[in-house]
């Protein structure tokens, strides 16, 4: 005697597997618990339109899960810079990346492309030699933002050049910054 | 990551809701025109934005969409007689017109039958067929937009093909699987060398050669641009170009000379939505071998259950015909075949709705960020001022997506400014 092939229609379903796992019934099984996992973002300003920006943002603290944001300072030997924090307190870009997940590049308009150009490089080198992730949001702002772009184009992996300013907390409120 | 309140306001839109009120500001997709295809023909349920409704072909050959139910008592009319210009109730005779105005009650004395037929009629909406498709506007009549111009459904008939497939989930999750660039790298793999509405562009040996691609997002007029850039050679990269029009319509870039394919998302109800999905050429007929590769089910377009249902053959009952040894093969990333089946498998794999407030979005998921963003903004906007949101203005429907090699130090929304809008004559921009 053979024994017949199995066959999905013979298979015996429970509720969570095949067709009804996908119902709203079993998405109630979901296995729910709080999300404790913290990711190290960096939100860095490249310019001083951003800065005004970065240090507002970081007023909303109860808004972000430890995203640190600091201000771009000068660029140091070694392919290192110096940032500063929301406070204005010195720190070194290396350090900050040392535990980075993710960093936010933040340009907004500006007549000189260079000065954005030179922190988006430097930034975006060491996040690229770390496998660090790095994105860039062009920040609207009265003038074309077209220099802001051009800095950031090379040196981010992801770049959004947004119409609404408003739409910068957004954006990082969805990345769990 | 996105808060209940937000999810909720984006994933319903039943009657009555702020996202459904958004919905209802446009013309969209509500049968494919083969549904009704000769005056008198069978009705046909549809359910659009959660009101259940019938469609019908009079014996002139106007289209009708209107309340399912009679007003009578309460029966479907999808048991009606379509006959002599109106639907007919088969219960006791009541008929209505393409407009759902009863125009004969039987049972009524003659004397009476006309003047009671002007006081009854049924919620209709004006159903009209451009292209492929019978489009469908469900908000106020006052406000009735000018006639969508969707360069797929103003083409000529040889140059277009459009399927649809009922998807078991929310119409934002399904959408968003359409403005996220980054996953055809890993789910739909092995499609560009081996579909026949895909293989042998130049471009796909740029996607395959470079695996680490960088994104950018750009708003539009009516929604955004999403390019992805890879490597061509030293001085060039190369570009792949998706527009996205609110609320819900998607272009894929073009691989060669093959057709350019897209998608339409529109809901069922909050947790089915119908896919619509075309192949187009803006200047030449479709080939013999290209449209049916369509019937057939390749690109972007699926096989059937038998019956009639719009119902893939592979779908959550059958866990989509899984091939575990095709996976480990390689013939596809996921044991799945198809790229309709590939994508509709993992979405509704999600649930319904999906929760998104336990999601863990990261930077490459920047387009679906912006594109909720818009469509919140644009929600609100409509609630609060009654400002008409992006993507009504036929202006903002007359897009191409792109696949173009351009200098290394040029912005794609400026190097191909003309290849992102229609030409009538002339040929997307493709490698």
């Amino acid at each position: 005697m053979t024994t017949p092939t199995p066959t999905l229609a013979r298979q015996p379903t429970l509720a969570s597997s095949c067709a009804r796992a996908a119902t709203a019934a079993e998405a109630r099984f979901r296995i729910d618990y709080p999300d404790l996992s913290r990711r190290d973002s960096r939100v860095i300003a490249l310019d001083e339109r951003t800065a005004g920006l970065a240090r507002e943002l970081a007023a909303a603290t109860e808004r972000w899960r430890g995203g640190h944001f600091l201000v771009f300072g000068r660029v140091l030997p070694g392919g290192d810079a110096e940032l500063r924090t929301a406070a204005g307190e010195p720190v070194r870009l290396s350090s900050e990346l040392a535990d980075a997940d993710v960093v936010v590049m933040l340009a907004g308009p500006a007549d000189d492309p260079g000065p954005s150009a030179d922190a988006a490089a430097v930034i975006g080198d060491a996040c690229a030699a770390r496998f660090i992730m790095s994105a860039g949001l062009v920040v609207p702002g009265p003038g074309p933002v077209d220099a802001a772009v051009s800095a950031l184009r090379p040196n981010a992996m992801v770049l959004v050049v947004l119409q609404d300013g408003d739409d910068v907390a957004e954006v990082l409120s969805a990345l769990r910054v | 990551m996105l808060k209940k309140e937000i999810n909720d306001l984006l994933t319903q839109t039943g009657p009555g809701t702020p996202m459904g009120d958004l919905f209802r500001q446009y013309w969209i997709p509500a049968l494919l025109a083969q549904e009704l295809e000769e005056n008198d023909s069978p009705p046909v349920r549809v359910k659009l934005l959660s009101e259940r409704l019938i469609a019908f072909r009079d014996s002139e050959g106007r289209y009708g969409l209107m309340d399912e139910f009679c007003a009578h008592r309460g029966v479907s009319l999808w048991f009606g007689r379509n006959e002599e210009s109106g639907l007919r109730c088969t219960y006791h005779g009541w008929k209505y017109d393409v407009n759902g105005q009863c125009v004969e009650i039987p049972s009524e004395p003659a004397e009476r039958e006309s003047a009671l037929c002007k006081k009854i009629k049924l919620r209709s909406y004006p159903l009209v067929k451009i292209g492929d498709v019978l489009w469908t506007y469900m908000g106020d009549p006052a406000q009735t937009p000018d006639l969508p111009e969707w360069e797929f459904a103003r083409v000529p008939a040889e140059n277009t093909f459009t399927s649809k497939r009922w998807q078991e989930c929310n119409w934002l999750q399904a959408l968003e699987g359409g403005i996220d660039s980054s996953h055809v790298s890993w789910l739909h793999s092995g499609g560009l060398k081996t579909d026949p509405l895909f293989k042998g562009a130049q471009g796909n040996k740029y996607n395959l050669a470079d695996l680490k691609p960088f994104f950018e997002v750009v708003e539009s007029d009516g929604g955004l641009f999403i390019g992805v850039r890879r490597n061509a050679d030293d001085d060039n990269y190369y570009w792949r170009i998706t527009p996205w029009v609110m609320p819900s319509f998607t272009m894929i870039p073009p691989r060669g000379d093959h057709p350019v394919h897209g998608h339409f998302w529109i809901p069922i109800d909050d947790e089915n939505c119908w896919v619509y999905s075309f192949d187009y050429h803006s200047t030449r007929a479709l080939t013999g071998t290209e449209r049916q590769a369509m019937l057939d089910g390749h690109g972007v377009h699926n096989e059937y259950e038998p019956g009639g249902s719009y119902r893939p053959l592979a779908n959550k009952d059958n866990d989509y015909l899984m091939d575990r040894a095709a996976q480990k093969r390689g013939d596809t990333y996921s044991g799945v075949k198809g790229i309709a089946i590939q994508d509709s498998s993992l979405q509704e794999s999600m649930g319904p709705i999906v929760d998104r407030t336990k999601e863990k979005l990261v930077s490459t998921d920047s387009g679906i960020i912006m594109a909720r963003r818009k469509l919140w903004r644009a929600v609100e906007a409509l609630r609060d001022d009654g400002v008409q949101p992006p993507g009504v203005d036929v202006a903002h429907q007359r897009v191409r997506s792109a696949a173009v090699v351009l200098p290394k130090d040029q912005a794609f929304i400026d190097g191909c400014r003309e290849a992102l809008e229609v030409q009538p004559g002339v040929k997307h921009a493709s490698v």
